[in-house]
């Protein structure tokens, strides 16, 4: 692994916590990685998550709003009732499969391991076919492929 | 209200996604309260009892949490 990639990745995945924390997720889920890349000021990532309106606050709304179409499929509205805010646990919570997935797809993406690049880990989390990442940017309007594919440009340019 | 049919792979996707999303919503559910009971001096037991759990499974998953927001835990 490159170890600019290494540096990148670490520093994701302890934003990520928190941002699992912050949600009151037991675990860092692939839409935490991405929440997390969204907050950091790395240039490629930037530039094309930009160009498609995806802010740290439009990623959170798009999420939100999957959260609440996936518990209305089974007829529940959390807008219902009102939970008071719960603590928090300290310390990192653990990877869960998504973000693992999206980890090593990032990794899998290049032939050499010494053309790694941040940016990978985004292209990483975008291979997803199906989840929560990929409902939330469906139903932010998001075309993926050509989210995907405006990367791979940036990631070769 | 209407109740939902679970015909064909149309919806799959969506009741996929809300298995997950429950849990979510369970677990915040269970954390917060969790933490109004024993904020309100209830003891580990009854909230064990109340929630179908053993008083360690309870304690396990939420003393350390509770503890370091300030919580007065009452023993029993």
């Amino acid at each position: 692994m490159s170890s600019g990639f290494g540096r990148y990745v670490h520093e994701i995945v302890d934003r990520a916590g928190l941002e699992a924390k912050e949600d009151g997720s037991a675990a860092t889920e692939a839409q935490h990685l991405l929440l997390a890349i969204a907050a950091e000021p790395e240039p490629i990532t930037h530039r094309v998550l930009d160009a498609f309106g995806l802010d740290h606050h439009a990623i959170r709304v798009a999420l939100d709003r999957e959260f609440e179409r996936s518990l209305g499929a089974v007829g529940v509205t959390p807008a219902a009732f009102e939970l008071p805010r719960a603590s928090v646990e300290r310390g990192r919570p653990r990877l869960a499969a998504s973000a693992k997935l999206a980890i090593e797809r990032g990794l899998g993406s290049v032939e050499r391991k010494g053309d790694l690049r941040p940016a990978h880990l985004l292209l990483g989390i975008l291979q997803a076919p199906v989840g929560t990442v990929p409902r939330a940017l469906d139903l932010a309007g998001v075309d993926r492929d050509d989210l995907r594919g405006r990367l791979l440009e940036a990631l070769q340019g | 209200m209407r109740k939902t049919v679970i015909t064909g792979g149309r919806e799959l996707p969506d009741l996929l996604a809300a298995v997950g999303a429950l849990r979510r919503l369970a677990d915040q559910v269970e954390d917060a309260a969790v933490e109004q009971a024993m904020r309100s001096g209830w003891s580990w037991p009854r909230v064990a009892e109340a929630r179908g759990v053993t008083r360690q499974a309870v304690h396990k998953k939420h003393a350390r949490r509770l503890i370091a927001a300030g919580v007065e835990l009452r023993r029993r």
